[in-house]
């Protein structure tokens, strides 16, 4: 039996459940994020052991997905990157725990300004193998 | 003797003969002693007349889940309410406390967006026997 990875079992599996409606989905730090995209990075603390034993280690993960938009003007990017949130938040599949969203920020990456926020998120994750 | 540190990653529970330790978050067996104070003429004196174990459990909720304890708690609290259920717990290796509990109800539920989860307080029937090694 395959060793299971946060990777697989809670980084890609949310990643995949958004990419129906961010069109550009990342399990990790991206180094040149193509707009409008949604990247699942690690929070912190990121790891907090919470449960009871040590046979398998068990985990609670906290995750950031950043959220980020095209800024071309303050107005219709502030709508995209809502109607981008909102969106993803009804994709969330069920087992996350959906915290705050941040305020969006502009945000310079390489020669490119976006504006990007936060949603908080989380889970429970235990290692098997 | 040398510092001696447990915690709860040393903990273990097991109930009806299936272990929880994926869902349980914190188990605490603890007792409350009567101790009746006679006031004599000589002095005052102590007595023990009486204690009532109880066994505090808080897990994540596993409603739907293959062995759910919701499910089986709820299950006999239902239909078996005065049938205890065997409940072992590892203090840490070589500390191991057995005892019976009456099934309850647990809570069903939560707040928006966390986790579900339960706490419960069983009843302990009867005084738990120690294994010391």
């Amino acid at each position: 039996m395959t060793a299971s990875s946060i990777l697989t079992s809670v980084r890609t599996p949310l990643k995949t459940a958004i990419q129906g409606v961010a069109a550009n989905t990342y399990d990790s730090v991206p180094e040149s994020p193509i707009v409008p995209f949604a990247a699942v990075v690690p929070n912190t603390p990121y790891l907090e052991p919470s449960f009871l034993g040590k046979g398998n280690v068990k985990v609670k993960v906290n995750l950031i997905m950043t959220v980020g938009v095209a800024i071309y003007d303050n107005q219709s990017a502030l709508d995209n990157i809502e109607k981008l949130v909102i969106s993803i938040l009804a994709a969330i599949p069920s087992g996350y725990e959906v915290g705050d969203v941040s305020n969006p920020i502009p945000l310079n990456i390489g020669a490119s300004e976006i504006l990007a926020c936060e949603i908080q998120l989380s889970t429970y994750y235990t290692q098997t193998n | 003797m040398a510092t001696s540190v447990i915690t709860g990653r040393d903990l273990s529970v097991t109930i009806a003969t299936k272990n929880y330790n994926e869902q349980a978050q914190s188990a605490t067996l603890s007792a409350d002693v009567t101790i009746e104070t006679y006031d004599t003429l000589f002095s005052k004196a102590y007595r023990s007349i009486d204690k009532q174990w109880t066994f505090d459990l808080e897990m994540l909720a596993d409603w739907g889940a293959t062995d759910s304890l919701c499910e089986a708690l709820w299950s006999a609290a239902e239909t078996a309410p005065n049938t205890t259920l065997a409940v072992s717990l590892t203090a840490v290796t070589g500390a191991v406390f057995a005892f019976n509990v009456l099934p309850i109800f647990p809570s069903v539920g939560g707040s928006s967006p966390d986790a579900q989860t339960v706490t419960m307080s069983f009843t302990v029937v009867g005084t738990p026997s120690e294994t010391f090694s």
